[in-house]
């Protein structure tokens, strides 16, 4: 994998990064993608578990970062802050911030009631919003960072049973332009991917008929893997992308 | 090293963009038929240095995109070879300021020769070659103003336009073939191209970009990298700016 048969080309030696969602799927590539290299991480999740305070523990014994859990509810907004006030407070410079942790809903228009839709805007929108206040007002006094929002091809596209999903993470796209356009002078970059249909337990929410049919609608007709997005976010995290702010990348074998 | 092991071919070679791209390749591992228009004592000697540092062959390789004899002989060169090609990039183009009125037919077929029907031609006998080995990445460089229009490129940007038609449906096609196709829209990068420009005018660009500077050749080849390596084994058919934050 990148970087990891050479020392001297890892992407993110001696970074900080900040991601959200580390338990599983597409965030746990990622973290384990980042201190692949060479990045310190705080790996912040939902829920401690023995199981996760072992994986943060290996990896950072195997690849000589310092890998640190942090839990949060992204429904409360008191925790949202103090977890970030947490990690601005160490006085470390915070070079990336992951907003991946997210969460999915499938129901027709018609029938999805209010409750749900104001729960996925309060994880999938409102929570990383504040979250990157804070992490972004640390960025600017540092006069650099990059922040990669995770949104979705259905923020893009809209698709049937998606009007509350997919409107969460159109809000994360023209969220992610806004705060490029507000950001930049300070050195800050901010953009987002658009993961299409990847191999997640989120993908237990849509029926084997919906997904089958959207791989066949993809060009390369394969699944995404949540390796094949953690490596897109990599790039934008790292100075490869140095001229790259307030875009969307699809990252969805060409729908 | 995120291309350790890969060839590609770069047209574009001899400076700006392209000459970068060489650089980030070799440092990478990868192996390079550095394309040019014409033989140039300085690049040649920057090539062997370049691949002697970084343990890898760079082949030059000239010929004028305005002569379809000339680029299936480059083709053929690389055939006979028997090396695999896994990246293509097609960066070498020509600019063209006029305003539509003021557009010659004869300098519109110019600059679509060069831009588009040389960079189709190029593409078609190296695509050839990785359909057999069933894997690779090729990538056209547009530019930002092939999307948001731009008065008096009438022809360039036009010319910038169709590959990105080209991209989405050669995206399509040769997906099955594990050949993965995207396009870069480069927004003001500091090349001989700009430092043409009047300084009050490259002002007003930068003005319009969130980061507030010119972009360098070297930070378009970093995303020219992203797409050439499996960092973007996922991604086909996009349009990626590289602009600082226009659009």
């Amino acid at each position: 994998m990148a970087g990891s048969d050479n020392g001297g080309s890892m992407l993110l030696q001696g970074k900080n990064a900040v991601i959200t969602g580390c338990a599983h799927g597409i965030g746990k590539a990622i973290l384990e993608l980042f201190a692949e290299n060479g990045a310190s991480v705080w790996a912040c999740a939902h829920t401690k578990t023995d199981e996760f305070e072992a994986m943060t523990r290996a990896l950072s014994e195997q690849h000589h970062v310092q890998i640190r859990p942090l839990y949060f509810d992204l429904h409360d907004q008191e925790q949202v802050k103090s977890a970030a006030r947490s990690i601005t407070s160490q006085k470390l410079p915070v070079d990336i911030l992951v907003n991946n942790a997210g969460i999915t809903y499938n129901a027709l228009f018609l029938l999805s009631s209010m409750e749900k839709v104001r729960e996925v805007f309060e994880i999938n929108f409102f929570a990383p919003f504040l979250f990157s206040q804070y992490i972004a007002k640390a960025m600017m006094k540092q006069r650099k960072g990059s922040i990669v929002n995770i949104s979705s091809s259905a923020g893009i596209d809209g698709n049937a049973g998606r009007s509350v999903y997919g409107a969460s993470k159109a809000a994360v796209i023209c969220a992610t332009k806004a705060m490029a356009a507000e950001l930049g002078e300070s050195g800050v970059r901010v953009n987002s991917i658009a993961p299409g249909i990847t191999h997640t337990t989120m993908l237990s929410s849509m029926t084997e008929k919906v997904s089958g049919e959207t791989v066949l609608q993809t060009a390369m007709k394969r699944m995404g893997e949540p390796e094949d997005i953690a490596r897109a976010v990599l790039f934008l995290a790292s100075d490869l992308s140095s001229y790259v702010t307030g875009q969307v990348i699809r990252v969805d074998g060409g729908m | 090293m995120l291309l350790k092991g890969k060839n590609a071919v770069i047209t574009g070679s001899l400076k700006g963009i392209g000459l970068s791209t060489v650089d980030l390749f070799a440092r990478n591992g990868a192996n390079i038929w550095a394309c040019a228009q014409f033989q140039d004592a300085t690049f040649e000697s920057h090539i062997r240095k370049l691949s002697a540092e970084n343990n890898v062959w760079i082949r030059p390789l000239y010929f004028d995109l305005l002569d379809p004899e000339k680029i299936k002989g480059a083709y053929q060169e690389i055939r006979e070879s028997k090396d695999q090609v896994d990246v293509l990039a097609n960066i070498a183009g020509m600019t063209h300021d006029a305003l539509f009125h003021m557009t010659t037919m004869e300098q519109m077929k110019k600059v679509f020769e060069v831009n588009f029907f040389s960079q189709m031609l190029l593409t078609q006998y190296i695509t050839k070659i990785m359909m057999r080995n069933r894997a690779g990445s090729v990538i056209n460089i547009s530019s930002i103003s092939a999307i948001d229009g731009n008065p008096g490129q009438f022809a360039y940007t036009a010319s910038k336009a169709a590959l990105i038609g080209a991209t989405r449906t050669l995206s399509a096609e040769l997906a099955g073939y594990g050949i993965r196709v995207n396009t870069i829209a480069p927004g003001v990068i500091d090349t001989e191209m700009t430092q043409k420009m009047p300084p009050e005018v490259l002002n007003r660009l930068m003005g319009k970009s969130d980061l507030k500077h010119l972009g360098l050749p070297s930070e378009v080849a970093g995303v020219i990298l992203f797409l050439a390596s499996d960092l973007s084994s996922y991604v086909t058919g996009q349009i990626i700016r590289v602009d600082g934050g226009i659009g």
